[in-house]
């Protein structure tokens, strides 16, 4: 997987988050994670076509959705209900367009899927001829850790 | 159909020529129509309708039209996206005023938006402010 197609999402996350939350966000470590490892509740699934085929998945616990849709909609939400999810859905699709926006300002054409939630405990996603490893990019909101999942294949 | 402005410079929801500009907001998140709905409504807009897709959004406009001002338009939805939408809007009203609500910032789809008739584009995440400058702009 190609840096240059990684860092506008990671750029786009962390300036995203920033420009909404108003908390201290704060980027983590970079690292590979084999597909098949569980999530952690809540994972906003997009797909990505174009100069690469594969998915981001923004994964993150319920209680961090939570907050997160309460700080955006500027009402404190109990549970992860309808709105939440279309909150939470459209953070994920805001990354994604402005890193797809990056992309395409380097000459790289990219189209994406509107977002999918999946929400559970001991969630697994598996790709099944298992060419695709998944690179993780964890990012502090300060509401919580939202961890980047993004598995593309040239 | 000129617009009326405040002292701030930014957009009343009023027409020159009496009554509220009516507004039409499609977009697949109910989150975005609500933080629209908030923006335009705290400004005297009058929003006519809300659809989460383009099909429901073609349908809404043909029936309120004539009563419709302006629409604004979600690029990346399910059944019907936002290019086919406003192609299908502007074939019903060559006139319809459509501005794209988009997180794609001057991404190709943008672009085509552009050359296919919407009069311009805000960017997701929206910000008030940038939101009612730049409807201000498009509709002076």
């Amino acid at each position: 997987m190609r840096i240059e197609y990684i860092n506008p999402f990671v750029e786009a996350a962390f300036d995203i988050l920033n420009e909404i939350l108003d908390t201290s966000v704060k980027r983590g470590q970079l690292y590979l994670k084999k597909l098949g490892e569980s999530m952690k509740g809540i994972a906003v699934v997009i797909g990505v076509t174009g100069q690469v085929t594969g998915r981001i998945v923004f994964d993150m616990t319920e209680d961090t959705a939570i907050k997160i849709t309460s700080k955006l909609n500027d009402e404190e939400f109990k549970d992860f209900h309808e709105m939440a999810r279309s909150t939470i859905a459209e953070l994920a699709n805001m990354i994604t367009g402005r890193a797809v926006t990056k992309l395409e300002k380097e000459g790289l054409a990219f189209s994406f899927t509107p977002p999918t939630i999946i929400t559970g405990t001991n969630l697994n996603i598996h790709e099944p001829t298992g060419e695709m490893e998944a690179l993780i990019i964890p990012i502090d909101s300060g509401l919580g850790i939202v961890e980047i999942n993004i598995a593309f294949k040239e | 159909m000129g617009i009326m402005f405040g002292e701030d410079g930014y957009p009343v929801g009023k027409k020159s020529t009496g009554g509220n500009y009516k507004v039409l907001i499609i977009d697949d998140s109910q989150f975005i129509i609500k933080q629209l709905s908030q923006i335009f409504m705290s400004r005297d807009f009058e929003v006519v309708g809300t659809a989460q897709n383009g099909k429901e959004g073609l349908a809404l406009y043909k029936s309120v039209y004539p009563n419709i001002d302006m629409v604004t338009l979600d690029i990346t939805m399910p059944e019907m996206d936002g290019l086919e939408t406003l192609q299908r809007i502007r074939e019903a009203d060559p006139n319809a005023v459509i501005i794209m609500a988009t997180a794609l910032g001057t991404a190709d789809a943008v672009k085509e938006a552009i050359k296919l008739g919407a009069k311009g584009y805000i960017v997701k995440p929206l910000d008030r402010e940038k939101v009612l400058e730049r409807v201000g702009q498009i509709l002076k």
